[in-house]
């Protein structure tokens, strides 16, 4: 069961602050609802585990992710992780392209290309619903991370300094420490330790309503 | 008259051969008190629950039982590597290939076996199940068998990819499995280039599952006090089991027993031999300890094999009057991942080559290439004869597709190419030697049943009204079955000859116990065979009980599937009750002191012929058989032991037709009326052969509009559990209309045919024709199935037929 997701998503912050954001891997995956990086295993690789909540029933992926590039110049950054269910009845791995856009000062755009494929449990029940339930992750992801942007992007305008952010990006370790710091302190919403079961049913009820609309004649 | 009610009472009293006796085995059934093999419980007994790849093809990086182990209730965690000091983490299947008991290094389809976790209990073997970690690495697929054999393919069986044949002719590349041809070729092309109309057709038989209610399961109890193996398994093969135990375990199969006991069900699922025995077998032989395994019923739908999976190609030449000259059939044989396929040795293809159905032609030609993919292996016949509703779907659908390619009747069609009355037996350009048949007067008697010419008129006035909301469609279906393997001559698996048999024992007081190597589930044995016994030695079925699936009691035979009980045992078990008559014949000689040809048989005694008041009762033989008053030098007892060599298979037939109005807005199909006639030969329970025909048309209809097995493009299963897989209730089933007429079997020594397979085998393609002929008018000639509402929708969608 494989699904392409090509997104694009506003961000409330300049494409510098997002870009700094994104790159802070620990803080993504903060923003992924029921995601979390248990360990770094050096500059490029991860461990982390996801646990998704469906009505009855209940998945908890471990998995390993590993950062393939990052381009500076381009704001682009590329990753792939992979995983299998607690079970070992599923397995589902995911490689994502994800850009900043500068849009102006104080807006950005994020813009994703992900390739999810589903094996096992999770792609026989699952599969019908994966597009719709993907779209509903990724909106509650950059729900978050939106959310994150807007706080560090007013954080970083009453210093005024458009200098400062430069000087960030050649110390990323140091920046990102501060910025997992704050993020967690000033968003109060921040991530569930799953997917929320009802948003997310409700979601995937509405957005079906909608095409059923939609392609009435 | 007082004679004739006295003759009539004594016969009622037998409830032998034609009467609808009640099934001796219904008592317990609906009492619930039923013995299936999940409810054994023995003590000491420990629980095996499957580790299953989540994915198609991968390689097997490492394997971690630790926190399995420290699961509470958990004893033991067995992998390939467990299994490998016993040699047993491979083994041989009955295609001439291996398979991996628990995967070694790969896992080949999804859901594969890869570990068996033993517990205390069946909760805690599961629990310890998740915890097994497997890191896998994912290799690339083969889903669609089209792909299997080009150049660039990736290569699934890396463990035989130097085995240049796998006993049934050279492969010609790693994927390949066998070619299997039969026919002539030369002579079917040449009939091919001389017919005035030729039509050709893609045909897909979809990949499905028998899902009997109960799933498959064992409890394996070695002991090592005695060295003794007892298997209680759900098995259709209880003989050929223990057989293959023996060679597998190296136990001798005079120390292994297996119990068959109730089965809920097989319809082909019962045959092989699985994984989850094996890996039984072995825990129990070495922890001493009774193991239970029984498959979810995901487990069952996805790993315990398939039916179909048959990518057809049908041709068939013409005159211009509609008489066939020549066939060609191929088919693109989907295997899965191991050849465990079950055939018999020298039919790799199955009865394929049955395709030329109920027809008389002269020139015929077919192909099978038979592939691995990464599916489960397998390859069951689906309540027929290996590969029998493969064949009989082509030519069912190939004759329709010809008639609306000349515009002609489909009635009529059929009409102008059936094997005469006269012409039996007919030997078909195949080599099967058809028994007996008179298909004109079944497909008139149906034809005239249902007015058919009246339901073409009401046809033809809906197709000309264009506000009509529903299409109406009419389907055929004219099929000859081949049943009842087989002669020894030409039928084996694993070198063991496909006869049966039958043992019989009479006690003093007249009752009789017969036992049988062939295992009933659901196909009321018990009740048949003691009909046959009665009308046979005049004793009454009440009082006959009938033995199987334990083979500590029963002799030897190959179980029950292809509907091969009836035709086989059933001719064993009539064979060992005239072995007995004949002796009881003697017995009633002697004591009438007269000669054995003045002895003449009257329902359920020996009487003297002109002296009707001098006769012996079989029930007075049975006693007097136990005494010393018996011809000179004649042991005692009334016991024989019959083994039954077929000398040729049965071809039980019938005519079906179907009416069915398809929605052309949403698709949905309505089965209006279906009407089957069977000819089984010989009718022993016509209440049996009824309910036998109507579960037959229910799975027909089953397959023919809603099962399928799919997959996604990385091997996941799509439909693996009920909530997809269509098994049709009593809300969806449509109303049966059944009829007969009756052609005994020449060569059966009751002239019995067997029924249980026919329905579905040629209800399938009746399902089908009406569908297509629903459409028929707009030139649509073809159309896979299942044929759900949404794919039927597709082409009413297609054709317009929808638009307002």
């Amino acid at each position: 069961m494989n699904v392409t997701l090509d997104k694009t998503f506003p961000m409330p912050g300049s494409a510098s602050v997002a870009w700094k954001l994104l790159q802070d891997i620990e803080s993504v995956a903060g923003c992924m609802p029921g995601a979390k990086i248990t360990e770094r295993l050096d500059a490029n690789n991860y461990k982390g585990t996801v646990s998704v909540k469906f009505g009855p029933a209940s998945m908890s992926f471990r998995g390993e992710i590993e950062l393939k590039q990052v381009d500076e110049s381009k704001r682009v950054l590329r990753l792939i992780g992979k995983g299998t269910d607690s079970t070992g009845s599923s397995g589902a791995s995911m490689d994502l392209t994800a850009q900043i856009e500068a849009v102006d000062e104080n807006s950005s755009n994020l813009v994703g290309h992900s390739e999810v494929s589903v094996n096992g449990k999770a792609a026989a029940f699952g599969g019908r619903m994966m597009s719709s339930v993907s779209d509903q992750v990724l909106k509650q992801f950059a729900a978050n991370f939106a959310a994150r942007v807007q706080t560090l992007n007013a954080q970083a305008s009453p210093a005024g300094s458009g200098t400062g952010s430069e000087g960030n990006l050649q110390q990323p370790g140091a920046a990102s420490v501060s910025i997992s710091a704050t993020a967690a302190v000033a968003d109060p919403s921040a991530a569930p330790t799953h997917l929320s079961a009802f948003g997310l049913l409700w979601g995937v009820i509405k957005d079906w309503l909608k095409s059923l609309m939609g392609s009435k004649k | 008259m007082g004679n004739m009610n006295e003759l009539k009472e004594r016969e009622d009293k037998l409830q032998g051969m034609g009467t609808s006796m009640l099934r001796k085995e219904d008592a317990r059934f609906i009492r619930g008190q039923g013995s299936y093999v999940d409810d054994i419980k023995m003590p000491g007994m420990l629980f095996g629950a499957l580790v299953r790849s989540p994915y198609a093809h991968a390689r097997i990086k490492k394997i971690d039982k630790t926190k399995a182990l420290a699961c509470p209730g958990v004893v033991a965690v067995l992998t390939a590597e467990d299994l490998k000091p016993v040699n047993l983490h491979w083994m041989p299947t009955v295609g001439g290939d291996v398979q991996a008991v628990l995967a070694d290094q790969k896992v080949h389809f999804q859901l594969q076996e890869v570990a068996m976790v033993l517990a205390s209990d069946r909760y805690a073997a599961a629990d310890g199940a998740a915890l097994v970690e497997v890191d896998y690495e994912e290799l690339p697929v083969i889903v669609d068998p089209k792909k299997a054999m080009l150049p660039d393919a990736p290569v699934l069986r890396e463990d035989i990819v130097d085995k240049k044949d796998l006993t049934h002719g050279p492969r010609t590349h790693p994927n390949h499995i066998f070619t299997w041809e039969a026919g002539n070729k030369e002579a079917a092309d040449a009939a091919f280039n001389s017919a005035d109309v030729v039509v050709r057709e893609e045909i897909l038989n979809p990949r499905v599952h028998p899902s009997p209610l109960e799933t498959c399961g064992c409890v394996a109890s070695f002991s090592k006090a005695t060295g003794n193996l007892t298997v209680y398994v759900s098995t259709q093969v209880p003989h050929l089991f223990r057989t293959v135990l023996a060679m597998l375990s190296s136990i001798p199969e005079s120390k292994i027993r297996v119990v068959g006991g109730d089965i809920g069900g097989g319809f082909g699922n019962k045959v092989p031999i699985y994984p989850g025995y094996v890996v039984a077998t072995v825990a129990s032989i070495v922890t001493g300890l009774p193991i239970k395994w029984v498959e979810s019923r995901i487990e069952n739908i996805s790993t315990s094999s398939f039916a179909r999976d048959y990518h057809g190609v049908g041709e068939l030449a013409a005159d211009k009057n509609g008489v066939i000259k020549g066939l060609r059939f191929s088919a693109l044989a989907d295997h899965g991942a191991f050849n465990s396929h079950v055939s018999a040795t020298k039919f790799p293809a199955g009865l394929f080559s049955i395709c030329t159905g109920s027809y008389a032609i002269p020139n015929a030609y077919c192909r099978v290439d038979a592939v691995f993919t990464n599916k489960a292996p397998g390859g069951v016949a689906y309540r027929c004869s290996l590969r029998v509703t493969e064949a009989i779907y082509l030519i069912e659908r190939m004759i329709d597709v010809l008639a609306q390619k000349l515009g002609m009747d489909k009635a009529e069609i059929r009409r102008r190419n059936f094997v005469k009355k006269d012409q039996f037996p007919f030997t078909t350009p195949f080599g099967w030697t058809l028994d007996s048949g008179d298909y004109h007067t079944a497909l008139d008697k149906v034809l005239e049943a249902v007015d058919y010419e009246g339901l073409r008129k009401e046809q033809a006035a809906k197709r000309a009204d264009p506000n009509c909301p529903t299409l109406m469609g009419i389907g055929l279906s004219t099929f000859t079955e081949i049943v009842g393997a087989g002669p020894t001559k030409v039928c084996d698996i694993l070198g063991i000859g496909l006869f049966d048999s039958c043992e019989i024992r009479v006690h003093p007081t007249g009752g009789v116990i017969a036992r049988l190597g062939t295992m009933t589930q659901g196909q009321g044995h018990a009740t048949t065979y003691s009909q046959i016994i009665a009308t046979e030695l005049g004793l009454p079925a009440s009082d006959i009980v009938v033995e199987e699936g334990d083979t500590d009691k029963s002799p030897y035979g190959a179980g029950t599937w292809g509907s091969r009980s009836t035709p086989v045992s059933g001719a064993a078990t009539a064979q060992a009750a005239r072995k007995i008559k004949d002796k009881a014949k003697k017995i009633a000689a002697h004591l009438l002191e007269v000669s054995e040809g003045d002895l003449e048989w009257e329902i359920d005694r020996f009487k003297v012929k002109g002296n009707p008041s001098q006769f012996k009762t079989m029930k007075e033989l049975c006693l007097v058989s136990h005494t010393g008053n018996l011809p000179a030098g004649m042991e005692q007892g009334l016991n024989a032991v019959s083994y039954y060599d077929p000398p040729n298979l049965t071809y039980p037939f019938g005519a079906y037709l179907c009416v069915v109005d398809i929605d052309k807005y949403t698709g949905e199909t309505k089965v209006r009326r279906f009407y089957a006639l069977d000819d089984c030969g010989t009718r022993i329970n016509p209440m049996i052969i009824e309910g036998q025909i109507h579960g037959g048309l229910t799975e027909a209809y089953a397959v023919a509009m809603g099962q399928q097995v799919p997959f996604d493009e990385s091997g996941n299963h799509l439909g693996n559990s009920l909530m997809d897989y269509f098994i049709p209730t009593a809300v969806e089933t449509p109303v049966w209309e059944t009829d007969h007429t009756v052609t005994p079997c020449p060569h059966h020594p009751i002239g019995a045919k067997g029924v249980a397979e026919s329905p579905h085998v040629g209800g399938i393609p009746c399902f089908t024709n009406a569908v297509v002929d629903a459409f028929a008018h707009l030139g649509v000639t073809h159309m896979d199935m299942p044929h759900n509402a949404y794919r039927v929708w597709q082409t009413c969608n297609a054709t317009g037929v929808n638009k307002r």
